[in-house]
């Protein structure tokens, strides 16, 4: 009777996690990729209640990004004169007709918009450590369309910080961690 | 045990005889430094009033006066403090940071100077333990004027404390002197053609970094350093890892760093405001104007240095470099370091200013590209 317990109990443990809800990564399936050369990453949303650090985030991504080999990425400050030339009012949410416009000033095929949903330091109880969330998608200039979406969360108070504390890892890395997730989720699906 | 202590002797006499016979050989060594440096014409050099980029109140006369007083024991002639300021005024020189060619011309006429010593304050702090932390470059006064050396210094006074704390610097003229000591040192050694080491310590090369550019040994390459697009809470943070890239890029001999003072001008003269960095039609003026094969530029995210005895250093950038042909992005970088990185015993290896790191990750950079 109690070893029939013991393994309910476990059972019941390792089914736990499939009640939870992934959001998985959108492709567009009749979009061919290899079509995009050049991509404008606009500057992100930032939700997390922290300072300028959509900026650091932006940087992090547009540096793995291009280095990736893939596509060409914008540099930044071309992006912000084509941002600045056809007056886009909200460049974290722009609109189908200003992406259209953008793409036509910067000559890109498609323009990858953010949000950086959490980023800094979590607390629970006497336990602290660093994380970050942060959402993409890449619209083709062209058409308009949403042809992919992503998202990932790094980081966050583990097993680990609440037994020995330490804070967690440091922000670079988990930052690097999550782009490095994106970057996957965008090549792979 | 008689054996053994005649054989201890034997030993002690021979280690002697082998000190002394080196002892004899730095002597010779340093006879030969000696003439050589006798036969060197000792150049004319005219001292900048020293800029100051540390964000706060600094010394800067004390601090160009007693560099003035190294510079004229050990490497040359300096123009007279009235002869120098006459020029300056005649010329409105308002920017002591940098230098362009006609000045640089005007200078030599006036002054019979060969090369002006550009000096910047990056740090200054009187609190115990005091720091500093400066760079300098020496300039020909030629047209258009050429970075002929460039070095920079860092130090707290709690970096070698030594047993019982003896090695502690507390008097920040004390460690203002040891600085500028260091820094003609490096422009003495510079002047009899010694050179510097090129290699980077492992903990500041870049976290990462993409690059479709080589550069040969064949051509020497022309690079212009902007500067850095400042996200940091640190004043002037964008010019400073600017200035330590000039610094770390001009010890290459296939790169040629144009004086940062021309490419100020160049961007005043086309009014270019980096908004988040360089778009193309602003580097298109500067690749026209100034024929650079490269830009050189980045972000700035935090360099932080701290007061008082308890804290770390922190200093994070990106760079990007876009090529001057297609006036496409060839380089990108990206590099964080704090002061504690890679010590795990009593405090060894760590570092305690932000120049010492940002000095380190410019050379690991540099290096790269470079090579």
């Amino acid at each position: 009777m109690r070893l029939v317990k013991i393994v309910l109990l476990v059972s019941l443990v390792v089914a736990l996690p499939a009640c939870s809800k992934m959001i998985t990564p959108y492709h567009d399936q009749n979009m061919d990729f290899s079509g995009i050369e050049t991509v404008a990453v606009l500057p992100f949303a930032n939700l997390s209640g922290q300072r300028n650090v959509e900026g650091r985030v932006r940087d992090v991504f547009m540096n793995m990004f291009i280095a990736t080999g893939g596509v060409y990425v914008l540099p930044a400050g071309e992006v912000a004169r084509g941002i600045s030339r056809i007056q886009i009012v909200e460049p974290t949410a722009p609109s189908v007709e200003e992406i259209q416009k953008l793409g036509e000033v910067l000559h890109a095929d498609a323009v990858i918009t953010g949000m950086l949903k959490e980023y800094g330091e979590v607390r629970s109880g006497t336990a602290a450590s660093n994380v970050i969330s942060l959402s993409l998608q890449m619209i083709e200039v062209k058409s308009g369309k949403v042809i992919w979406t992503g998202n990932s969360t790094k980081g966050g108070i583990s097993v680990k910080d609440r037994l020995l504390g330490g804070g967690g890892q440091p922000m670079n890395q988990i930052t690097e961690e999550a782009v490095s997730d994106l970057l996957h989720q965008l090549f792979l699906g | 045990m008689i054996c053994s202590t005649s054989f201890s002797w034997a030993r002690s006499l021979a280690l002697l005889a082998v000190f002394a016979l080196l002892g004899g050989c730095a002597a010779v060594s340093a006879s030969g430094r000696a003439i050589a440096e006798v036969d060197r014409p000792r150049p004319k050099i005219a001292v900048f009033p020293v800029q100051n980029l540390s964000g706060g109140v600094a010394p800067l006369e004390e601090i160009r006066a007693a560099l003035v007083g190294f510079l004229e024991a050990d490497c040359g002639e300096v123009v007279g403090e009235k002869e120098l300021q006459a020029v300056m005024a005649a010329e409105r020189v308002r920017n002591v940071g940098g230098i362009t060619g006609p000045l640089a011309m005007k200078m030599r006429e006036a002054t019979g100077a060969d090369s002006v010593l550009i000096t910047s304050l990056e740090l200054y702090n009187e609190q115990f333990p005091p720091k500093i932390a400066l760079l300098a470059r020496l300039v020909s006064l030629t047209d258009p004027p050429a970075i002929l050396w460039m070095d920079s210094v860092g130090l707290a006074g709690d970096e070698a404390p030594g047993i019982l704390g003896l090695g502690l610097i507390r008097q920040p003229d004390q460690l203002r002197d040891k600085a500028l000591r260091t820094l003609v040192g490096s422009l003495k050694a510079h002047l009899t053609g010694e050179k510097g080491s090129l290699e980077a310590a492992r903990k500041f090369q870049p976290k990462m970094a993409y690059g479709i550019v080589s550069l040969g040994a064949e051509k020497k390459y022309r690079i212009a350093v902007t500067p850095f697009f400042n996200f940091s809470d640190r004043k002037y943070a964008g010019e400073i890892m600017a200035l330590h890239f000039v610094d770390a890029l001009q010890k290459f001999d296939n790169i040629e760093v144009i004086e940062p003072g021309i490419v100020l001008e160049e961007m005043l003269r086309f009014r270019i405001i980096m908004e988040d960095g360089f778009s193309k039609p602003a580097a298109g003026n500067l690749f026209v104007t100034l024929e650079p094969d490269f830009i050189f530029s980045g972000k700035v995210f935090d360099y932080l240095d701290y007061t008082g005895e308890w804290g770390v250093p922190v200093v994070d950038f990106s760079t990007e470099m876009i090529d001057g042909k297609n006036r496409q992005v060839v380089w990108t970088s990206k590099s964080y370091n704090a002061g504690s990185d890679g010590v795990f015993f009593f405090d060894w290896g760590r570092v305690t200013t932000a120049r010492a790191m940002a000095a380190g990750m410019a050379q690991a950079i540099s290096g790269l590209i470079a090579q």
